[in-house]
């Protein structure tokens, strides 16, 4: 159990592998020293952010999805993530890496309920997207300046409640009205929402929790690339 | 939607209420055999003859987009002239026969409680407590002077001068409907006449001669229940109880569902007003039958609920309280003549409605202080309200504070795989063996532990058991998941242990999804075991992670460590077992026998305010002094709130659970090959 641990003897792919471990039970210190180790090699900082970082909340949204891990274990495996992302974030800046995306997201108006989207905005960074948190209560022409001020390519509405998700119809209907609404992709999600709900008013999807969301998110960036 | 099954025949959407089981049907089955099929028994004495109309049934027309489907009484067969003739008879209109019900097209039915075979046990009793006789009604009974010619002081001054002379009532005013049966009352009663006073303010009856008799209705409109509560208002005595299922759970489960049900159609509100007027009137009724009283001698209604229940019990659109801010049309106590809201009692009858908090935390909870009074009592007090939202009050002899946290259904039996509300079949307490790690339980409807059942055809009728476990509720759920943690089948952070071994879980095969058998297939009334899965752990977890949080919240504000004294209410409070609630983590440490849990509180509460005005002014006092915390937008919260999620708690000590927490936690391996490092 307690063999020493030598980063600096160890192959790259082990590295790698040990990472998504560390990731995976959320110890920060430690997924900031193995990205030091990688730098330190001079290798790439976006091969370290998709081998590594992103491979590892891969499968911590995997097992979030499947109910083995829960809320508590995923923020930390998402603070640790942020951790490594925090050394990474300003070589990618300068690099000409190709981005993966950046997130207006927020909850609608009227409603007060923002640990679910947190959780999103925390697992769509570990996932190596730009995210963009503008916290409760948000008018349509909050969202509509957020997009435009960051050049956003996905909108995340949140609403914990029945009676406050109908104002997502009004946020959607005001990007169309502004001639936004082509240029973005609208996620929605939240406690009393479905699939029937998002495609009504018009949204591109419905994710039911922060893993769905980060592949979704996914799979709308792939097909925006093509 | 209609669609072809393998036998590629045409079926059909049929959803029942107030159960809320749905299933997919063959074309032109009864309604009777459907809803069996699903597994709600409707009362049939003729057997489908179309005799016996016990099986009435209420077919729901419109869009129910929360379900899917669009309902119509055109989606069932027409009725047959014997049907259309009988309901005729009786003067129904917008019942159908089940039995005669072929279903021909997706459709919503409201099965009502008489038609049900097995009435829902709604376990509101009312307790005896020591309140003191102070009513808003009373009684007189005056000799009047006789009219005569060349005296023009109208009636009402003659009665007006005898209240004063003989009884010292000045400044009164007479109700219109009281002032219409004056002059026949004066006349029949050879000038003698018995009057109901309101308040000592308003003259609401005039009955000829010397009468007795003055009642008053306490009502609980809950969201799930609403029980009444009919009292003698001169004695006090509780002279009847009665409780319907809320007929507004047909347009939505939970209170925000039906806020949207009222903003989103056009008619929505008044369907939700008539129908929980039509429920209080019910109530009224049938108490007054069970009493042996007249309507006409129920003088007053005191009636408490959630701010939704309270808004449109008044028709009042609950639009604001759906959405931040959450502004209340009222919050104060609100006195209005019970016939202007619809209510059949007494015509001159008052109506008082206790006043709420805030946005969400209504008339229901400070009916709850009030009975409890909490305030009034030394030592730092936790009361909790538990349902799908819980209210929780913070108190000391000083201060009060309050918070409302979205639990969401899962303490009902909602959002878990086998839930169920408090019905026959329902398990309701569960233990689990530290060795074996077998389970056993008990359902409602039998007294025994399931490990005493003799199943199979051949067991004495006395052995097996009255009730086979149809599912479980509120109490067995808290109750089985602080026991899985207990003996070990579930880590403190909420996920089944992989490493331990045993015939009670049931795994896939990779191992990662696990499930706790909680009643293997013989003993379940569906021919299929009951289940606990990882995602009903996980919406526990969550549940009572919101509860937990906002207790904490009021503990941090109002700067204090611990509690002495927890009391639990709600229907579901007198069932929850203070143990395995600690266990769970649902409330903070205290003292395990200064846990209280204390029933309806809210119906006592009303019954108070009804039987003693004076303490509609304490209601007043305690809805203004409660300090409102709106937990959600606390920064605190989400860390409380995450911390919570663990059994019991990530990091809050309990020392009174010493002993009997378990000492270590299992270790679980994680992903792969695993090599445990720390950095310094």
């Amino acid at each position: 159990m307690n063999d020493e641990i030598n980063l600096k003897e160890m192959p790259e792919e082990e590295i790698y592998e040990l990472m998504q471990e560390d990731l995976y039970d959320g110890l920060e210190a430690e997924v900031v020293e193995a990205v030091e180790e990688l730098l330190g090699r001079e290798i790439e900082p976006i091969e370290i952010m998709t081998k590594g970082l992103v491979a590892g909340m891969d499968v911590v949204g995997v097992d979030f999805r499947d109910g083995i891990l829960f809320v508590p274990e995923v923020l930390m495996a998402a603070k640790a993530m942020k951790g490594g992302m925090a050394l990474l974030k300003p070589l990618l800046a300068e690099s000409d890496a190709p981005k993966m995306g950046t997130m207006v997201i927020g909850t609608v108006k009227g409603d007060i309920h923002d640990i679910g989207q947190n959780l999103v905005s925390m697992m769509m960074e570990g996932a190596g997207f730009e995210v963009v948190n503008l916290g409760i209560n948000n008018s349509v022409e909050t969202f509509i300046d957020a997009i435009k001020e960051h050049n956003a390519d996905l909108l995340g509405l949140s609403a914990m409640l029945t009676t406050t998700m109908t104002y997502m119809r009004i946020v959607i209907d005001g990007l169309k009205e502004s001639g936004l609404r082509d240029d973005v992709v609208v996620l929605v999600g939240g406690a009393p929402l479905n699939h029937d709900f998002a495609e009504a008013i018009g949204a591109d999807a419905y994710c039911k929790d922060a893993a769905v969301g980060v592949e979704t998110a996914k799979k709308f960036m792939a097909l925006k690339s093509q | 939607m209609t669609v072809m099954d393998s036998k590629n025949v045409q079926t059909h959407n049929i959803i029942l209420m107030p159960s809320g089981r749905r299933g997919r049907v063959a074309h032109g089955k009864t309604l009777l055999e459907a809803a069996k099929d699903l597994g709600v028994e409707i009362e049939s004495v003729c057997g489908g003859r179309q005799k016996c109309s016990k099986c009435l049934v209420k077919i729901e027309g419109g869009e129910f987009s929360k379900h899917g489907i669009v309902s119509s009484a055109n989606h069932i067969s027409p009725p047959s002239k014997e049907e259309i003739a009988y309901l005729e008879k009786e003067g129904i209109h917008d019942r159908r026969m089940s039995c005669a019900s072929q279903i021909i097209g997706d459709v919503l039915v409201t099965v009502p409680e008489e038609s049900r075979a097995q009435k829902q046990i709604i376990r509101k009793t009312a307790t005896q407590r020591a309140i003191e006789i102070k009513p808003a009604i009373r009684q007189v009974y005056v000799e009047v002077e006789q009219a005569q010619l060349g005296f023009h002081r109208g009636d009402w001054g003659r009665l007006q001068d005898a209240l004063d002379e003989q009884w010292g009532h000045k400044d009164l005013s007479i109700d219109i409907h009281a002032l219409r049966r004056l002059q026949p009352a004066l006349r029949q009663g050879d000038w003698k006449v018995t009057v109901t006073l309101w308040n000592d303010a308003e003259v609401i009856d005039v009955q000829s001669g010397y009468q007795e008799g003055i009642y008053g209705l306490a009502v609980d409109v809950g969201s799930t229940t609403v029980a009444s509560y009919l009292c003698d208002l001169r004695t006090g005595e509780l002279l009847a109880t009665e409780s319907v299922m809320n007929p507004q759970v047909s347009y939505g489960e939970d209170l925000m569902s039906r806020i949207s049900y009222t903003t989103e159609r056009p008619d929505g509100l008044e369907k939700m007003n008539t129908a929980i007027i039509d429920a209080v009137n019910q109530l009224a009724n049938r108490a007054a039958r069970a009493a042996k009283v007249a309507r006409n001698e129920i003088y007053e209604i005191v009636m408490v609920g959630n701010t939704t229940m309270v808004h449109t019990l008044l028709n009042i659109s609950p639009k604001e309280i759906g959405e931040a801010p959450f502004a209340l049309a009222d919050r104060d106590a609100i006195d209005v003549k019970a016939r202007d809201l619809g209510l059949k009692i007494n015509s001159a009858a008052n109506a008082h409605i206790l006043p709420a908090e805030a946005g969400h935390v209504g008339a229901d909870n400070v009916a709850v202080l009030l009975a409890e009074q909490p305030h009034q009592q030394d030592g730092i007090i936790l009361t909790v309200d538990v349902g799908t939202n819980a209210e929780i009050v913070l108190s000391s002899p000083e201060w009060m504070y309050s918070a409302s946290s979205p639990t969401g259904p899962a303490f009902e039996g909602g959002q878990i795989s086998s839930g169920m509300r408090a019905a026959p079949g329902a398990i309701e307490r569960v233990r689990i063996d530290r060795e074996t790690k077998q389970p056993r339980f008990q359902v409602i409807g039998d007294e025994r532990w399931s490990d005493a059942w003799v199943l199979g055809d051949s067991a004495p009728v006395a052995q097996q058991p009255k009730q086979l476990a149809a599912g479980i509720c509120g109490s067995g759920i808290i109750e089985v998941v602080a026991e899985l943690y207990l003996v070990g089948l579930l880590t403190s952070g909420g996920r089944f242990n992989p490493e331990v071994d045993c015939a009670s879980m049931q795994w896939d095969q990779e191992k990662r999804k696990g499930a706790f058998i909680l009643a293997t297939a013989d003993q379940s009334s569906t021919g299929k075991s009951i289940l606990v899965t990882q995602n009903d752990v996980r919406n526990i977890q969550l549940a009572k992670a919101a509860l937990y949080a906002g207790a904490k919240i009021l503990m941090m504000r109002s700067e204090i460590q611990s509690v002495d004294k927890i009391i639990l209410a709600g229907a579901f409070g007198s069932y929850i077992d203070p143990k395995h609630a600690m266990v769970l983590g649902l409330i903070p440490d205290c003292n395990l026998e200064e846990v209280y849990a204390v029933g309806n509180a809210a119906g006592d509460g009303a019954r108070i305010a009804l039987l003693n005005k004076e303490k509609r002014a304490e209601a007043g006092q305690i809805s203004r002094n409660v300090r409102y915390i709106e937990t959600a937008v606390d920064a605190d919260f989400q860390e409380e709130f995450v911390k919570a999620m663990n059994l019991p708690h990530k990091s809050d000590p309990y020392p009174h659970l010493e002993g009997i927490l378990p000492e270590e936690q299992p270790e679980i391996k994680k992903r792969g090959r695993r090599r445990r490092r720390q950095i310094a």
